[in-house]
């Protein structure tokens, strides 16, 4: 028999997210993090920490194995479709769309997963900051940190125009403390 | 003619002009989707008309035209980029006779006529898809590509492999009419 996971989910005030996701187990969702509709979070084992300021797009699946907490840092963008499983990850990273990381993997802040990459290395693997993965085989490069600045903004304004617009249109799940 | 594809007529909602949409199928904002006709939007697929473009008055977020197919498990998102300092998502148009195959996910910012994508794609932002192109299988097209008319894009990340013939537009119309009269309800009798 599977173990009977017991949910609770902590929600910031002032984050939005969908009425319509899927969330099970232990889940803490920090303030301005924006959670689209169609999302699947399973805290299986332990429990997901989930930092300020993230953009989790539709159809972005994210699930702990492990016993230990699994911590998503802030201003992460999580695109369409991606599977993310890593104990960790750190700051402002982009996991793009459809690709997909396995749990011995960890990653560090500013690091981009290409579209539709898979990372799935036999032994536990860390990436370093800025780490970019691309292409069809998932090969690594390291970024220069160039438009770092620009991105950042970029992501701004797209978490607070999604905050804005989000409620207009969909309807939002509150926290079990409200 | 290949044998009709069945489904539950309790399952698909069809409109006035001829629209199938799923009722599995999640639309944000349809109130910002417009839908040519004959469009056929499949199950579990996600349309985000919710996504529009800052600003006052009525804002087409997603048009389709006629003789559209939406596979299982597709996402239709509009492009979002910054201009002048301001974020601001962009439209998405759609032309005639497009097919897009399942578990593909689109955020191109205009895609022609006669259009056929692929299964498992990924078509970037701001992505511009001329008319009679095809998208193989499993490509994955960068942000800001331009894909010209009468060619066909594979890989990942996605290029130019061959031209394809004159007579595209002709088979591609005819197989879009095609499946659209074979996608027919299961008979009601039993």
């Amino acid at each position: 028999m599977p173990p009977i996971i017991r949910d609770k989910f902590t929600i910031h005030s002032k984050a939005i997210v969908c009425q319509d996701i899927e969330i099970r187990g232990d889940v803490t969702i920090g303030a301005g993090t924006i959670i689209h509709p169609k999302v699947t979070i399973f805290a299986i084992a332990g429990p997901i920490f989930i930092g300020n300021g993230c953009i989790i797009e539709e159809g972005a699946i994210i699930i702990n194995r492990r016993k230990d907490v699994m911590r998503i840092g802030d201003d992460n963008l999580l695109e369409i479709g991606c599977r993310v499983e890593c104990p960790e990850i750190g700051n402002f990273n982009t996991i793009a769309t459809r690709s997909r990381v396995h749990h011995n993997v960890r990653i560090s802040s500013f690091c981009v997963i290409g579209a539709g990459c898979l990372l799935a290395p036999t032994e536990d693997e860390t990436l370093d900051d800025y780490t970019v993965v691309y292409g069809p085989s998932a090969e690594l490069r390291t970024w220069s940190g160039r438009g770092k600045v620009q991105e950042a903004d970029l992501r701004r304004k797209h978490a607070e125009y999604l905050k804005e617009m989000l409620p207009k249109f969909n309807r939002l799940r509150r926290g079990d403390g409200t | 003619m290949e044998p009709p594809i069945y489904y539950k007529r309790s399952e698909y909602i069809e409109t006035d002009t001829g629209n199938k949409v799923s009722r599995r199928a999640t639309i944000a904002g349809p109130q910002n989707i417009i839908l040519g006709g004959k469009t056929i939007i499949a199950n579990g697929a996600i349309i985000r008309g919710d996504l529009r473009r800052t600003g006052p008055g009525h804002a087409v977020v997603i048009s389709l035209g006629r003789y559209c197919l939406i596979g299982v498990d597709c996402v239709m998102r509009p492009p979002y980029k910054t201009y002048r300092g301001n974020f601001n998502y962009y439209p998405m148009k759609i032309g005639d006779h497009v097919h897009i195959g399942s578990n593909t996910v689109v955020e191109a910012a205009q895609i022609g006529n006669y259009v056929e994508i692929g299964k498992n794609c990924v078509i970037g932002k701001f992505t511009i898809i001329k008319d009679c192109a095809k998208i193989a299988d499993g490509t994955i097209i960068p942000p800001n590509t331009v894909v010209p008319a009468l060619s066909l894009f594979a890989g990942s990340p996605g290029r130019f492999v061959e031209d394809l013939p004159e007579s595209t537009q002709e088979m591609v119309e005819a197989q879009t009419k095609q499946y659209y009269t074979r996608f027919q309800p299961e008979a009601d009798a039993r």
